[in-house]
This record gives C-alpha cells, structure tokens and sequence, in this order.
C-alpha cells in the first residue's frame, strides 16, 4: 500500500470557510457600474399560438429600458443542445406554463419584475397534451415529429419471449414515478457583461460553463474567441444546473447585447419551479422470469419517460436508464424498449442518477416480487444473480475487475442484522415497533451506475487541466468541471498536491473561465474526479518529474547518500536525515528557468456499444451500491418513517473519505424524499405546487440514521484508483424503501413517491 | 412588500390616521404570511387560476409596534393575549402552559422556530387558514375573540370569527386585539398528521380538550384543523362524548362520529376520504392519550 500525503485523507474543503462565513459571491452577489436587470415575461398556459407581445402598460413603470423579444436575436433562434428542438425565444408557439416569452430589462430589479407582470402576451389556447402515454398514441395531437418521441433505444439479447415461456415463474408488474425538482438553495442566475470589442463575459451560476458558452456564442452570434464564461460559486445543481443556465445566460446576454450595458437575471423560486428542469416523471411494464433456483434467465423492460415540451437531454438520460434497466444482473435474454416522449410540461433533463433512480424503483420492486413469489429470501435471489468479475452486463459488457457488488450485499446484510430481523419474504415476521398500530420492515436493494458520459456522449468524454507553479511554491490550477457543493475544488486539489507533491495548502482551484481550459464537457455522470482528476495528473507528470530530479539534486548536493531511495511527504522531500521544502525546490527549479506550467488533456477508453442492438460495452467502469432500508409504518395512518439505511459503496479509491460520506448522505437523503414525500401536481397543463410549502421535501427531522461503508475496489484506469461517487448513493434508496415498506405492511406501492394515502389504500384493500 | 408602510405609535395614532391612508390597505404583523405571499406572486408566471398577485398600490400598516396589542395577562377567570404576541412567546409562557394545555400541545407543531419567532397569535387568526394549527388548539381551549374599530370592542366565540377559507367575519380596518381563554381544569391533546415529521401543512389536524369528573366527562371541546374551510368545532361529537365515560369504547364511537361532522377536499396536499378517515384516527388516538394521562395538567 502506499504511502500518501493527501490521497485517502478528510483533509478541509478548500471553499468550507467562504461558505460558511457568508463571504462566497454568488450569482446574485456579482455586481457591475451601470448594471440593468432582466425579469422574464412567460407563457400563462399550456400551449399557445402567441399573436403578439405588447410593452404598452410596461413602458409607464418608473426604470423600465426596454423590452426584449426573438427579434433580438443576433443568432440562429435554436439553442443548440443534444437536438436544436428548443429556440432561445419562442416565436410563434410556447409549448408550456412557465416557457419565457420575452424579457424586459430595467433600472432595478423591482422595476423588472413590475414591468414583466404588466407586459401582455397577445395569444390564442391551443390544445395540449399532458400525459405522456397518450402522447405516444397515433390520434395524439403532434408536439414533436409524427409521433411525440424525442428518442427511442432498444437493448436486444437473447429470447426473452422464449426464456419467459419456459420459465417457472414469472412477475409482470407497471410501475410510475413523479417528478423530482433540484431545490438547489441558489435559483438560477446569471449576469452578461458586454466588453468593449463586441464580445461578452458572463458569470453564470452552473455546473456547465461550456454549455454556457455554447449558448451564449449562438445566441450573440459571436465567435466563441469573444466569449468568457466564468463560473460563479454554485449554490447547488444536482444536475439542474446541467444544460438550462445556458438557457438562462443566453436570454441575459441578447438583454445586455441589446442595452450595451451588464445585465443580471435571477430567478425567483417559483419561476424556477416552473421552468428549470426536473427528474422525468416515468412509467414502466418490467418482467422477470427465473427458474424454480431462482437463476433469472430473462427480463423485459418498456420504460417511458415523460420529456415534457422540448427535448434538451431527454435522450442521453434515456439512454442511461435504459442501458441500466435489467439491474445488475447476469441475465442471458433481456429486451429493453425506451421513450422519451414530449408532451406541454416542463422540459425535463438530468437528475442526479440521470434516468436510472425511475427504472430502478421499478425493477428492484420487481425483483422483490419475484423473491416472494419463489419464497425466496430477496438478498438470497439477488446473490444467484448478481454482476461479479467477468459476467456480462445487459449489453453484453464483461464487467472488470473493479467490482465489489457480491462484498457490498453481504455487508448490508450483516450490519442490517437481515437474518436475524425480518429480512425475509414473510410480511408477517415483522418486529416490535415504537407503539400501537406500528410495524417495521426491512428492504434492500442493489444497484450498479456507469461512471462518466459511456458511449452515447463519448464525443464530449474529456478533460483539459492547466498546471502552473508560482516562483512562491504556491500553484494555480484550473480545470473545465465545476465546484457545485459536491467538493470538486477540494478532491482535485488533493490529486494535484499528492503528484507534486506539494503542501495541500499552497494548492488554488479555480472557478471554471473557459478561457482558460479547453471544452472539458459538463460536469456531470460522477465524472469530475475521474477526468479532471486524470487531466491534472497528466498536466502534473512533466513537473513532477522536474521537481523531483531538482529536489534529488538538492539533496546530493547536501550531501544525501545517492545510494538511498528518496521520500516525498507533505511538500518535503528527504534522503535519510536530509530534506529540502517543496518551496526550496521549486525556487531552484525556477533558477533553473524550468517549464513550470503544463496543460493535461484526458481522453476517455473507448466504448464498443451498437445502438442498432443496444450491445457492446456501454461505459468504461461501473460504481456499485447496495441499500437495506429500516422503516416503520403506521397501519392506521400509512405513514412510513424511514429509520435505519444501511448502505455500502464501491466507488474505487476514496480521495476524501469525509466527502464521500457527506456525498452520500446527501444522496441517501435525497433519494428518500423522492421516495416518501417529494409530489409535484400538474392539473391541465398547470403546475400547481411551484413553491416549498407543499412541494414537500425531507427535513433534518425526517433523516433516518446512515449506516454508510464503502468498500475500496480500485479502478486501475482512474486517478489514484478512484470511479465515480456522486449520483451512486440516490439510486437504491427508493427501492429499499418500497420493498422495505412491503415487508413492514404487506403493502406494494408501486408509485413514487410512497405517500401515506397509497399505503393507506392499500392496507384497506388488504384487509377487505 | 409595497412602497408604503406606515407603522404607527399606539392604537390611538392608528385610528386617527386611517383617513389619511387612501385606498386598500393590509395589516402586517409578524409578515409570515403577508410577506411570503407577496414574494410568492411577483413578475412572471400569472397563471395559476386562483393566485392572484397582490395589488402594489395597497398601503401596509404595520401594527407589529403596537403595545396594545401585546402581552400575556390573567385574571380570575381567563387568560387574555395580545393578539401581537409571538407564538415564540406563547411558548415560552408558563401562564399558557399551566393553563391552555391543547394550546401548548399544538406549539410544537406550528411551522418552525424560526416562524414562531416572527409570527404573532392574532395573525394566525385574521390569515383565517382552516390549518392554522394554533387557532384550532384555541378553539378547543373555549377562547373568545376581542375585535376593535376605532376604540369600539366587540367580542366573538374564536370559531365565529371565520367564514371561510382566507375569510373573516373582519370589518374594514377592525383588528383583533387579543384573546380571552377562560381557566378551566382540563386536559388536552393536540394531534397532527402533516406531510412529513416536522414543519408542514397538516393534512388533518385534531385538538381535544376534555374536563373530567371522575372517570366521566364532565366539559369537552374538540376542534379539527384542515377538514373543513374553517377551524371546525365538532359539537355532535363532543355532546355524544359528555357525560360519558372516557374509555376506548367511547373513542371509538365518537371517533366514528366525528368523521360526519368534516367535510375535507382533496387538493395537491392530500385526498378528502383520507382526510375524513384520519380525523377519526386522531380523534381516537387523542382520547386515549388523554385517559392514559399522557398530556394532562393540574
């Protein structure tokens, strides 16, 4: 094993003190001389023809500058993303409640928004649709193409038809989720600063600067030579600050393009709500069949997602949860039928989990199904099926050595105390409960993730790092993926201060400027450490290499014995009793008028996949988690109580062990608000709850006790062995939590979220 | 928020300068619900068919300075609040928790800390939501309503002061002053199911206050939160539980009952034969919780 300085260590977040004090400048903290302020105007309904759009009233509010429409428009009016289905401004049609017509711009922030409430969009109702599987129906009104689907994939493997007809048992269920809205504490918000050669800065709240910059030089019509995005600190994203704050920054950039002076757009809380992306609402047929051991020999997925109105990233997240959809399994025939499907709501995109969490509710439901209908224990029959060294995926990947999916079920089922508490298939061996009317239950569930963009967005797969040395030992990096909460600036740090070995302090992480790094792709898919984290290493390796020949020769020249091996520890190197600063060393090393800054450029491995048959390698690793959730359920009330999640991880190396478990119970918590309470209504195309009063999300006194272990398989192509963390702790928790609820009540929801009234229902119907 | 609010000195000033005001106007007290209403509807989405945006020529008094309306006082028979007091205040009241135990009962869960810092008793009230959790506790508890207009006091049984959802029997420019809560020997339950553990709307809501003479009850008050369009007395239950002995016989009996007396609707917070069935979990639930003494005083 070896010996590191950093790697493996819960050393300090690098950005801890200015978010903790008040001093991190975010969107809304930005300022500028002379700075005007946007308010959007939007469309009131689902869908309408728009006949025209009047400032007449506006104009009389006191500040008011002007209005802004698709006509300013410098660019081509399609905001380029996976498929250009989206304008910047919509000019004929708004496709849902919420879409942004038009902008005013004025003098205050007030005054904005004043002046956008009394601007009137002159418009005619035009049908609309609003459910997705309706959507797909032939005599649907047509949103998008001939028939409403953004994106199709089909995985194909073996007969499934066949297996099914010849298995002993067989479960066929349909299961749907609901939305699940970011609620990141900072709303969107961006500021466009026009600069005196035409070109624009923009301080953009996002996980994704060169998406950012991709609108922005569409929108502008500008060369991208002429546009800076610099990242602000980002209060939250979870994948909602993914591709809608090029959106955003788009729309404040024609405002300050227009007016020739800065222009900042915040959003408020509702506004975001009804606009900004979401988690797809989805439904799904799944099947499984196995033999009388309990060997599953096929399984059989159609899984719809609902894209809302436009299609920004429905495809690619399609993709993810499709390639996903069987489990994590070895399964020998497997068909899997995906749609993305358009319909007058708001558009959704990625989520932390990216399309996978909705398939995976339904499929490990399923899998506990089928345990109690083989009388199986549920860990028993995933343990017959599940993906180890050398077994093949859905796609007909051959997992790699880097997985610790076997170790991590059988760590859950210790430490849940599975056998000895009512871990079975019998609803009925319940356990004693806090009171009257209570029982508890156990559920669990296993789930694997690709880490990185795989084969669907493998052109994007790269990473750029800029290393540079100060002639103080102090070092500037930067790097193309973001800081969002998750601890980028901190774990990126630790990587370059273990290869330079550098003291961690004197490592400075910037902000992302995309003038600065080439296009490193989005900051998304578990991603950062892995690529950025390679990019820096390459960036690194050249002066490493200089630093320690420079120290060795520091060293000899102080008379070290040569024979002796050197050692490099926390920014000092030694040869026995003799030891130079890493500052002593790179002021020689500058004496020495050596290259001291270096670029990095890492490309992902190649990925196989067909998408004709859906086969081939699909990612370049898999991180690995397995949930038993603990919960107790009110037999009168259906209430659920989540008390205990047991979870364990195999995400490769940890580079911050701390982070990692901050990370993950952030993602076990998120993950059982989706599962429990978090319920965004639509009613006629109108979106009923934009607001934190009754879009309900968990609380600190909702949390229930993490049991979090993580069970280290290191990825040899990764940074110091690391995968990708991230989005892995969200996906399982539903699951474990239904199959838990199941347990406990004898109840199966096989909606989300598992709210009090469905298990209400279901109890009343159990016992009729 | 507008841009004129005027605070005056005293309930006199107040009265003296309406005429000077113009046009509509609204009282701000503690502003958690005025001000989160006004920040929830500005510029942009209008569509919501119901949310009206508030009108920005409106003039805001605030009466949050107003020593009148301030204070928690008792006398031979009663407890009178101001109705500026905090709930915050309430709660740290030990007037209120020796006497007004579904009041005390109730504290916990209104909204959070933070809120109960800023918002006042008579705002619970005039905002005449059927889910405020603390006008329901005082409904159980028998209180009456003090109301004023211009140095004229008329004064209101609490849940004859709604009616309707966001509606009170309030005359142009009346203010509620306080809150008289008679002293009585009883014991109390306060009961919420919201959605999630803490810091919510409820679903259903019950207070029960119940005094005992010996094992039969002797005076009893119930009051249902979030079950009807306004803080719902249950009088039919409460007249089949009195004179009776309170045991779970009863409970269940009366619990049936007062599934009669609601009416709930199913909106985007829960459904409405949840919500009925619910008020009699709660109920039966709060009964037996006050026979096994769980939340009793004196």
């Amino acid at each position: 094993m070896d010996k590191f300085s950093y790697i493996g260590k819960p050393v300090v977040r690098k950005d801890a003190l200015v978010k903790a004090s008040g001093l991190a400048r975010y969107a809304a903290d930005q300022d500028f001389a002379g700075m005007l302020y946007a308010a959007a105007v939007r469309c009131p309904v689902p869908r309408i023809k728009i006949l025209g759009v009047s400032d007449s009233k506006a104009r009389k509010v006191p500040g008011y500058v002007t209005l802004v429409t698709h006509k300013d428009i410098k660019g081509p009016n399609k905001w380029p993303l996976v498929v250009d289905d989206y304008p910047f401004l919509p000019e004929t049609e708004a496709k849902f409640q919420g879409e942004t017509v038009a902008l005013v711009v004025a003098e205050t922030q007030k005054a904005a928004k004043n002046a956008a409430r009394l601007v009137e969009i002159k418009y005619k109702e035009l049908p609309f649709v609003e459910d997705p599987l309706k959507a797909m129906d032939k005599k649907a009104i047509k949103l998008y193409g001939d028939d409403n689907v953004f994106a199709k994939f089909v995985i194909k493997k073996g007969d499934p038809d066949k297996a099914i007809k010849e298995a002993h048992a067989v479960v066929e269920e349909e299961f749907t989720t609901n939305y699940q809205v970011h609620a990141y504490l900072e709303t969107q918000g961006v500021t466009a600063v026009p600069e005196a050669d035409g070109g624009l800065t923009v301080y953009s709240s996002t996980q994704c600067p060169f998406y950012v910059l991709d609108g922005v030089a569409a929108v502008a019509d500008l060369g991208y030579h002429k546009v800076k995005v610099i990242q602000t600190v980002t209060g939250g994203g979870f994948g909602g600050k993914e591709d809608v704050p090029a959106l955003v920054a788009s729309h404040a950039a024609i405002c300050a393009l227009k007016t020739g002076r800065p222009v900042r757009l915040i959003y408020d809380r509702k506004e975001d709500f009804n606009s900004m992306s979401k988690r797809h609402p989805s439904w799904s047929r799944v099947s499984y069949a196995s033999d009388k051991n309990g060997k599953i020999t096929a399984c059989v997925v159609k899984y719809v997602l609902d894209g809302g109105a436009y299609s920004t990233l429905s495809p690619i997240v399609l993709w993810r949860g499709a390639v996903h959809a069987a489990g994590p399994y070895k399964i020998e025939n497997v068909r899997i039928e995906a749609y993305a499907v358009a319909t007058n709501k708001v558009p959704c995109g990625a989520f932390r989990g990216f399309g996978q969490p909705q398939i995976c509710f339904a499929q490990e439901s399923l899998v506990d199904d089928l345990a109690h209908k083989l009388k199986m224990d549920p860990i028993e029959l995933r343990l017959k099926n599940i993906l180890r060294p050398g077994d093949k995926t859905a796609t007909g990947q051959t997992i790699g050595a880097s997985c610790g999916l076997e170790e991590l079920l059988e760590t859950v089922r210790k430490r849940s105390g599975w056998d000895s508490k009512a871990g079975s298939h019998n609803p009925n061996s319940t356990r004693p409960a806090s009171g009257p009317d209570k029982v508890r239950g156990l559920g669990v569930s296993v789930a694997y993730y690709g880490v990185g963009l795989g084969a669907k967005g493998r052109y994007l797969d790269r990473a750029g790092a800029y290393v540079n040395i100060y002639k103080d030992a102090t070092v500037g990096v930067n790097v193309g993926n973001t800081e969002m909460g998750q601890g980028a600036l901190t774990v990126l740090s630790q990587i370059c201060a273990e290869t330079l070995n550098a003291p961690y302090d004197n490592i400075k992480l910037e902000e992302v400027d995309t003038s600065k790094v080439s296009d490193s792709g989005p900051t998304v898919a578990s991603r950062t450490t892995l690529m950025s984290g390679n990019a820096i290493l390459e960036a690194a390796a050249p002066i490493r290499a200089g630093i320690f020949k420079t120290a060795l020769d520091l060293l000899l020249a102080k008379g070290a014995q040569a024979s002796s091996p050197m050692s490099a520890f926390r920014g000092v190197f030694s040869i026995g009793e003799v030891s130079v600063t890493f500052a002593e060393v790179v002021k020689e090393c500058w004496n020495r008028r050596m290259k001291m800054g270096e670029q990095g450029w890492y490309v992902s491995p190649h990925t196989s996949y067909n998408m004709g048959d859906g086969q081939g390698d699909a990612y370049v690793t898999y991180s690995y988690s397995a949930d038993a959730a603990e919960v107790e359920v009110d037999l009168k009330t259906g209430v659920t109580k989540v008390l205990n999640i047991y979870a364990a991880y195999d995400v490769g190396r940890l580079i911050n062990p701390r982070l990692a478990e901050g990370q993950a119970q952030g993602g076990i918590l998120q993950g059982m608000s989706w599962a429990l309470y978090e319920n965004l209504v639509y009613k006629n195309g109108i979106m009923l709850n934009p607001n934190f009063t009754d879009y309900v999300m968990a609380t600190i006194a909702d949390k229930p006790e993490y049991d979090i272990v993580f069970i280290e398989k290191p990825y040899a192509e990764g940074p110091y062995n690391a995968k990708g963390m991230g989005e892995v702790p969200l996906i399982g928790v539903a699951p474990a939590v239904g199959n838990a609820v199941r347990n406990a009540s004898g109840v199966r929801v096989r909606s989300v979220p598992i709210l009090p009234e469905k298990v209400w229902t279901g109890l009343a119907g159990n016992r009729k | 928020m507008p841009p004129i609010v005027v605070k005056p000195p005293t309930l006199q000033a107040l009265w003296r300068s309406l005429p000077s005001f113009g046009g509509a106007r609204r009282y701000l007290a503690g502003g958690t619900d005025l001000v989160a209403g006004a920040n929830a509807a500005p510029a942009g989405v209008k569509a919501r068919p119901k949310g009206g945006s508030f009108d920005r020529t409106e003039v805001w008094v605030d009466i949050s300075g107003l020593k009148e309306l301030r204070g928690i006082k008792e006398t031979k028979t009663s407890l009178m609040i101001g109705a500026g007091a905090k709930i915050a205040e309430l709660e740290a009241s030990p007037l209120v928790r020796r006497w007004l135990p579904v009041l005390s009962a109730a504290i916990p869960h209104f909204a959070s800390p933070s809120l109960r810092n800023m918002a006042t008793i008579g705002g619970n009230a005039a905002n005449a939501s059927p889910c405020a959790d603390a006008v329901c506790a005082l409904c159980a508890e028998k209180a009456q309503v003090l109301l004023e207009f211009k140095g004229k006091r008329r004064k209101l049984a609490l849940p004859a002061l709604f009616k309707g959802p966001k509606k009170t029997v309030l005359r142009k420019d009346e203010l509620i002053v306080a809150f008289e809560v008679p002293k009585w020997k009883h014991s109390g339950a306060y009961l919420k199911l919201g959605p999630r553990s803490y810091f919510g709307i409820s679903k259903a809501a019950v207070a029960a206050a119940l005094e005992m003479d010996g094992e039969k009850v002797r005076s009893v008050c119930i009051a249902l939160a979030s079950v009807a369009p306004v803080p719902l007395l249950a009088v039919k239950t409460a007249n089949y539980l009195c004179g009776r002995m309170l045991n779970e016989e009863n409970a269940r009996t009366a619990a049936a009952l007062v599934k009669t007396e609601v009416s709930p609707i199913t909106d985007v917070r829960s459904e409405a034969g949840y919500r009925r069935e619910m008020c009699g979990v709660l109920l039966e639930r709060a009964l037996n919780s006050i026979a096994s003494g769980v939340s009793g005083i004196n």
